[in-house]
């Protein structure tokens, strides 16, 4: 953004350009500096990851692995059923994001753009709702779906994200909020009902605020334990926080640090790849609408 | 415009069609369960062979999921039971069986395998009193080698509630390389040799202590890890909680934590740290080994005595290890706690008998033989099955292992953590106020009238 402005700035100043003040040499020093911290326990995690079960135990510990353990990334398939955690947790992390979206997308649209009788009370009952936490919801949920019947199958996992969420409907509100009048005056002037507004005006422009509550909603599922863990039994169901979290649950074993690293490293691949598409999503929202 | 309301069209429909196909299995299956149900009650009320499903409840890591590999055996002897393990993480066992509890589903056997303790289960009245059970089926510890002592620390008032299935006693777990290169001869395992003392196994402490700038070339003789903190003075024949806490239902009348006696003991344990300095600091052993780690699996410390779980990842150590008797300490009747694990039948069971058949199984010689292989070492209760345990660990003596194992029944002392009532509670309390000590900010006489205070009202919460 900055190199943005200098140019606009100068535009035709070219030397003075590439000679670089030292405050920004500092700068890029520090970002440098912290780029390397910030990655060391990365650096970490795929190294010991490659190591042995008895070099994972060597203090201090080696920088680099002394022999290359590759095999230790077969054999976490072995170990965990890997395939079948991962397979799970993407269906309910993926089910869950769709969610998520629809619904608290169409909420948002409403509080955003419907003014009606006590639109306000409403809204700061759906935000109250932030305040409750998990555990003072999560017997009488469970006994709920249990009445369902549905205990031990991915429902009580996802079906509430198709019922949105107060945060996410807040952020996409205020997203809503700032779009122009005049677009959905031009669309009620082509004969579009509210839906069709929302799915066509609103939800393209909102690409960017869109981008951010599907990473928030899939890092929330991916990462959550303790529903999974109330919710599901049979191994066969289970999802890769459960499965990662019985590698350190032995009280009395030295957990296998180097495959909880080799689960690490491939559980961190869904949401790196999620970043980089959403963030391509995000910029591009941008450039596109020419709004803000 | 249009290719964007398709997208969202066809999203909205592939939902719909997948939450209907999964809703559409789910429905058959709950059909399925409850018919068994349903089943179920009619086996109590004196049907033929109709099939039952008891549900095992345990922590889902190795050493504990081992016993879905004994169902298939177990269902062929009992065509109309069958089991279902049901697993959480160590972290979130007690918040699962909670909730599953209170939400009408609760398992028919488990274990105090969390944080939380027998007596607080006994206290919420989460278990199921066994003794008519057991008298009706004619179940006799001996014909499964369980100890009647063992037999009577699941019981309160008479009233059993809990059968024996694993039983850890402390020991004390040597580095052979460290005691080589001090060349030092090996301590004994028999409990019996009295010159085998606190003293004489500090004044070995001293000779393979090296403490340096380096913190890599730092190593401690000993770490006395001998029980949890509120317990440790016992060792030293000082007792901090009064004797009627074994007979009503883990709730002392009285404690001691005051005591000159008591103080008198921590004080001797902290003196390893502060005043011979052979003991490694908390602080250090974070730093070498982490959050929950044993620096002594690092190869950092000579002596550790602990827990007998501290043997089953030996055969992965990356040194020779050995295994000896609790020193003596000064009190004749006790040097090593005994952690005797039960199976306990909640209250909410629908099928107390199955569930009880089911524990028989797990504790008979054959099953117990088995089951120390499958669970990578867990020691059996059964005295039978004992034997094969003893023989389980790579290069080290069984008749060592034999000889304190054995020694540790004469002189053991069932470990308070599951006996007292909100123990996980006390334990935390007692890690905290015990901090500033273990960090030489305050002294044991500052700290223990403050924790005599909060023990009490812990206990009478």
């Amino acid at each position: 953004m900055s190199t943005v402005r200098a140019l606009s700035h100068r535009p035709k100043d070219t030397r003075r350009r590439r000679k670089m003040e030292p405050i920004k040499i500092l700068s890029f020093i520090t970002l440098v500096v912290t780029t390397f911290l910030m990655l060391l326990p990365l650096f970490f995690m795929v190294s010991t990851s490659l190591k042995s079960k008895r070099e994972m135990l060597k203090f201090p510990p080696s920088f680099l692995p002394e022999s290359w353990q590759w095999s230790n990334y077969t054999e976490i398939f072995d170990t965990l059923q890997f395939g079948t955690l991962y397979k799970n947790s993407l269906i309910i992390a993926g089910f869950s994001v769709v969610g998520t979206l629809i619904s608290s997308a169409l909420v948002a649209y409403g509080f955003a753009r419907f003014r009606g009788k006590g639109n306000q009370i409403w809204f700061i009952m759906l935000l109250s709702t932030m305040m409750l936490p998990y555990p003072a919801i999560m017997i009488p949920q469970f006994v709920l779906f249990s009445k369902m019947n549905w205990i031990d199958t991915f429902f009580p996992l996802i079906v509430p994200a198709f019922f949105g969420s107060a945060y996410n409907i807040f952020l996409l509100r205020q997203f809503f909020s700032t779009l122009p009048e005049e677009l959905f005056d031009a669309g009620r002037i082509d004969g579009c009902g509210e839906i069709r507004m929302w799915a066509t005006i609103a939800l393209p422009l909102s690409k960017p605020a869109l981008a951010t509550v599907a990473i928030f909603a899939f890092i929330y599922n991916w990462n959550d334990l303790l529903t999974p863990v109330l919710y599901l039994s049979s191994s066969d169901k289970f999802t890769l926080p459960v499965g990662m979290s019985s590698l350190t649950s032995s009280r009395f074993r030295i957990p296998p640090w180097h495959l909880l690293m080799v689960a690490s490293v491939l559980a961190m691949v869904p949401i790196v790849t999620l970043f980089a598409v959403a963030q391509k999503q995000f910029v591009e929202g941008i450039v596109l609408t020419g709004i803000k | 415009m249009n290719k964007n309301r398709k997208t969202i069209a066809c999203l909205l429909a592939t939902t719909m069609l997948v939450v209907l196909a999964l809703s559409g299995c789910s429905g058959g299956k709950s059909a399925g369960n409850t018919l068994s149900e349903e089943n179920g009650g009619s086996t109590n009320s004196g049907g033929k062979a109709e099939t039952v499903t008891i549900t095992h409840y345990t922590i889902d890591s190795e050493d504990r999921t081992f016993v879905e590999k004994l169902i298939p055996d177990f269902e062929k002897q009992h065509p109309n039971i069958k089991v279902k393990v049901e697993k959480a993480p160590y972290e979130q066992f007690d918040s699962k069986l909670q909730t599953l509890i209170a939400g009408g589903k609760s398992p028919d056997v488990t274990s105090h395998w969390g944080y939380g303790g027998f007596a607080e289960y006994y206290n919420k009245g989460m278990l199921l009193d066994m003794t008519d059970l057991m008298k009706e089926d004619g179940f006799k510890a001996e014909d499964y080698n369980i100890p009647e002592n063992l037999m009577n620390i699941y019981k309160v008032k008479d009233h059993t509630y809990g059968i024996p299935v694993n039983m850890y006693v402390t020991l004390m777990l040597y580095n052979k390389d460290m005691f080589d290169a001090a060349s030092l001869s090996y301590p004994t395992s028999d409990y019996e040799d009295k010159s085998w003392t606190y003293d004489k196994m500090v004044e070995n402490a001293k000779k393979m202590t090296l403490v340096s700038d380096d913190i890599a070339k730092t190593q401690y003789g000993v770490d006395f890890t001998w029980s949890e903190r509120d317990m440790r003075p016992l060792y030293f024949g000082a007792e901090p909680y009064s004797e009627d806490t074994w007979t009503n239902g883990g709730v002392p009348s009285e404690t001691y934590f005051d005591s000159p006696e008591v103080i008198a003991a921590y004080n001797k344990l902290f003196d390893l740290v502060f005043k011979d300095k052979v003991s490694p600091s908390t602080e250090w052993s974070k730093s070498v080994a982490g959050q929950n780690g044993d620096p002594f699996v690092a190869g950092k410390i000579g002596m550790s005595i602990g827990g007998s779980w501290n043997l089953a990842g030996a055969n992965d150590f990356p040194f020779k290890i050995g295994v000896a008797a609790v020193p003596w300490g000064g009190n004749d009747k006790v040097r090593s706690t005994l952690y005797v694990d039960p199976l306990l039948i909640l209250k909410d069971s629908k099928h107390p008998k199955e569930a009880l058949e089911w524990i028989k199984y797990l504790i008979t010689t054959e099953v117990q033989e088995k089951s120390i292989d499958l669970s990578g070492g867990n020691p059996p209760v059964n005295t039978e099955a004992a034997e094969a345990y003893y023989k389980h660990f790579d290069g080290i003596d069984p008749q060592d292992i034999k000889n304190v194992y054995e020694g540790a029944v004469n002189y053991g002392f069932e470990s308070y953590n599951h006996l007292i009532t909100n123990y996980s509670q006390i334990n935390d309390m007692f890690i905290n106020e015990l901090q500033p000590v273990e960090t030489g900010h305050k002294t044991v006489e500052e700290v223990m009238t403050t924790i005599q205070k909060k023990v009490t009202e812990i206990i009478h919460r």
